[in-house]
């Protein structure tokens, strides 16, 4: 078990930066989860904390001691490769005991621990088999058990999930579950599988563009993107957003659909200013009873355990889970409503509105009223008459 | 009735079918006939002739010895000493074909850029240069009185070193010959490989805790050793053959046949003493026992295999 401070981590590849200043804490047993887009330097900042690339700026504490220019093997981490890395020329027992062995750790206990890790992992029979010789899900437990067996203060996970079929893959994400429950190392995975994770993570980091975007549990995250990237990164489908305008501190007006106004329980800066709404698709409510935005259901996406319609209206798209126990069927018109309470606003920057939380309680009452009010409601509200 | 029908289309199907099993023949037919023409026919033909008695003038008899020939190169202490001699080529070229390139590129392997363009041009302009003119060069350097090596010698106060003219000597001056002009080569063929290894791997081994050397002894020499094998085997296999050129143009296998070697001599009892028997026998003898060395090379070679992911 350890714990980790970073402070301005940076990485440049010959004078092009890709990481640009990470700042974070990961306390000791926590498992962390990096998550972001191909390219936004997840594996760049988990090779820089293994000790794989070089650091070009800022501190990398574990333990608070500074690692900078400390050899990968003196750092305490052990790391899953996406590829596994397990050497094709030894067998399980032999890669498994490899860190052992060049420790220089008497034979006997060398077997004895291989023998324990093989036992939990369920490789105990595939022992003296080579890596070719396994199957896909085997190998990925193999490389788990390479790097268990050191027993090291910080585990490090590079996408290792991703070569396996979905079945194996959700089995083997119980399994790590399971392991760091046991172990309690500290645990950095990376992954640009949302639901990996939402599953996994005690504290999610989204990383876009070598930056951090957000950090937090992810149903913080989840609940409360700090950023439309966030927003449209983290949830499937993604949440919905929409452009729009302040009408004044208390209202904003969607854009390509202007008989709505909506009144959002954030304090807001005056009118005319772009903002960007968003709304989960889940939260979205359709109803057929001609209450709400009008809209046509375009395609109807079937997930299984729950039907997605994408609606258009004009140039405005919506997507929305579709309730179980009503027909719906594509090209009917249906109504679109946004609970007020499931409304997030981002400024033209996207990053997130933080709610008025004076306002937020005064309107606590009507947080499950929809979120839309006809054209009339709003000037009503805005002229104060009614 | 079922037979009238049935007869033509039959025939039909035969027909096609005959079509479509000469066709693969028809597609292997030039590399047959240019194996049969090029190695199986001279094979043979050296087989037949390694029984007869001819020097290799047209009208001459052509006349049945039997085993005699084989058993005259048999007792022939040239033939003997030839044999000794390329035993000593190979042994003396792997340590060059082999073990200097392996070190040249695992430790070049990290070089960067600039460096490494300046080591590949050292390292492979031997290789690019004609064995004839190498040799020629090479006379000019190690020549007793000229030469620059002995110039070095004598300007350092030893005694010149007469390179090709002492027979204890000179059999090494062509390993290192040869050696010199194979290094480019085989480094060429181990950086390949070494650069093939999957990074990965290594990156592995230093988070599992491996030192340098350890990486080394762990992950690339066993990784390399097909490739490693696979030098071995031409470097055993061709050694001996790679020197002729050196050996005709620099000592014609002297002094005292101490630099001949079994190709050279081949080479002397048929163009030399124009008796094609004996040089067939001698090729024969060469050719099934550089067929059992390769043979057990080989499943040395499968056996050392390994499949990187
Ligand atoms: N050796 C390198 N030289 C130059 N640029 C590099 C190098 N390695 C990575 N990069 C750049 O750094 C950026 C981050 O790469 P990184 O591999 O960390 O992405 P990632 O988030 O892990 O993506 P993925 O999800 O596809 O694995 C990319 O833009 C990439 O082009
Ligand atoms: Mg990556």
């Amino acid at each position: 078990m350890a714990h980790l401070n970073l402070s301005g981590l940076k990485k440049s590849y010959d004078g092009k930066q890709v990481v640009h200043g990470i700042d974070m804490e990961i306390l000791e047993g926590e498992f962390i989860v990096i998550v972001g887009p191909s390219g936004c330097g997840k594996s760049t900042l988990l090779r820089m904390i293994a000790g794989l690339e070089d650091i070009s700026g800022g501190e990398l504490l574990i333990d608070g001691q500074c690692m900078n220019d400390v050899e990968p093997s003196q750092r305490g981490c052990a790391m899953v490769f996406q590829n596994y890395a397990l050497y094709p020329h030894m067998t399980v027992r032999q890669n498994i005991g490899y860190p052992l062995k060049v420790a220089r750790i008497p034979k006997a206990d060398i077997q004895r621990r291989v023998e324990a890790v093989a036992a939990t992992l369920a490789l105990t029979d595939y022992l003296d088999r080579r890596p070719a010789q396994l199957s896909g899900g085997q190998r990925q437990r193999v490389a788990m058990g390479r790097a268990i067996v050191r027993e090291p203060g910080v585990f490090l996970f590079d996408e290792p999930l991703s070569n396996l079929d979905a079945k194996l893959r959700v089995d083997m994400r119980i399994e790590i579950r399971r392991l760091h429950r046991r172990l309690k190392a500290t645990s950095i995975f990376v992954t640009h599988d949302q639901v990996e994770a939402m599953t996994l993570a005690d504290r999610l980091i989204v990383m876009n563009g070598g930056r951090i975007a957000q950090i937090g549990t992810p149903a913080e995250v989840y609940a409360r993107p700090a950023s439309t990237f966030v927003a449209s990164f983290m949830g499937a489908p993604a949440m919905n957003l929409f452009e729009a305008a302040t009408l004044n501190e208390r209202c904003v007006k969607l854009k390509n659909c202007e008989d709505w106004v909506t009144e959002a329980g954030f304090r807001l800066p005056p009118a005319g200013h772009g903002v960007t709404v968003g709304i989960r698709p889940e939260d979205v409510a359709i109803s057929l009873n001609g209450k709400g935005l009008a809209a046509r259901i375009e395609l109807i996406e079937e997930l299984g355990g729950s039907r997605v319609a994408y609606c258009s209206r004009g140039a405005l798209a919506c997507a929305a889970m579709l309730p179980r126990d009503i027909d719906f069927s594509e090209d009917q018109t249906v109504f679109l409503n946004f609970p007020a309470s499931a409304i997030h606003l981002f400024d033209q920057e996207g990053a997130r509105f933080q709610e008025d939380k004076s306002n937020n309680d005064g309107n606590s009452a009507q947080a499950d009223k929809s979120f839309y009010t006809g054209v009339k409601d709003a000037l009503a509200v805005m002229t104060g008459t009614e | 009735m079922t037979a009238a029908f049935s007869s033509p289309s039959q025939s039909a199907r035969r027909m096609r079918h005959s079509r479509r099993s000469i066709a693969p023949w028809l597609y292997i037919a030039p590399a047959a006939l240019t194996f049969l023409v090029w190695i199986y026919w001279p094979l043979f033909d050296a087989l037949w002739l390694s029984f007869h008695q001819w020097n290799m003038l047209p009208r001459a008899p052509v006349k049945f010895v039997g085993w005699s020939n084989y058993a005259n190169i048999f007792a022939l202490p040239k033939f003997w000493q030839a044999l000794r001699n390329t035993g000593i080529y190979v042994i003396g070229l792997l340590p060059l074909a082999v073990i200097v390139p392996l070190a040249v590129a695992i430790y070049t392997n990290d070089l960067s850029g600039r460096f490494r363009n300046v080591y590949r041009a050292i390292i492979f302009v031997p290789m690019i240069i004609a064995p004839v003119v190498a040799a020629s060069v090479w006379r000019w350097v190690l020549d007793p009185d000229y030469g620059v090596l002995n110039g070095l010698l004598k300007s350092a106060g030893i005694a010149p070193i007469q390179f090709l003219t002492d027979p204890d000597i000179a059999i090494w001056a062509i390993v290192f010959i040869t050696g010199w002009k194979l290094i480019g080569f085989s480094t060429l063929i181990l950086s390949a490989a070494n650069a093939n290894i999957n990074p990965a791997l290594v990156e592995a081994a230093r988070m599992d805790g491996a030192s340098r050397w350890e990486i080394i002894r762990d992950i690339r020499l066993p990784l390399l050793s097909s490739t490693i094998l696979f030098l071995v085997m031409i470097t055993t296999l061709l050694g001996a053959q790679w020197s002729f050129s050196y050996i005709v143009v620099l000592t014609q296998g002297g002094p005292l046949g101490s630099t001949t070697n079994i190709f050279h001599i081949l080479w002397d009892f048929g163009f030399s003493s124009m008796s094609v028997g004996w040089s067939s026998a001698a090729a024969i003898i060469l050719f099934l026992g550089f067929g059992v060395l390769a043979f057990s090379l080989m499943r040395l070679a499968d056996r050392y295999s390994f499949h990187d992911n």
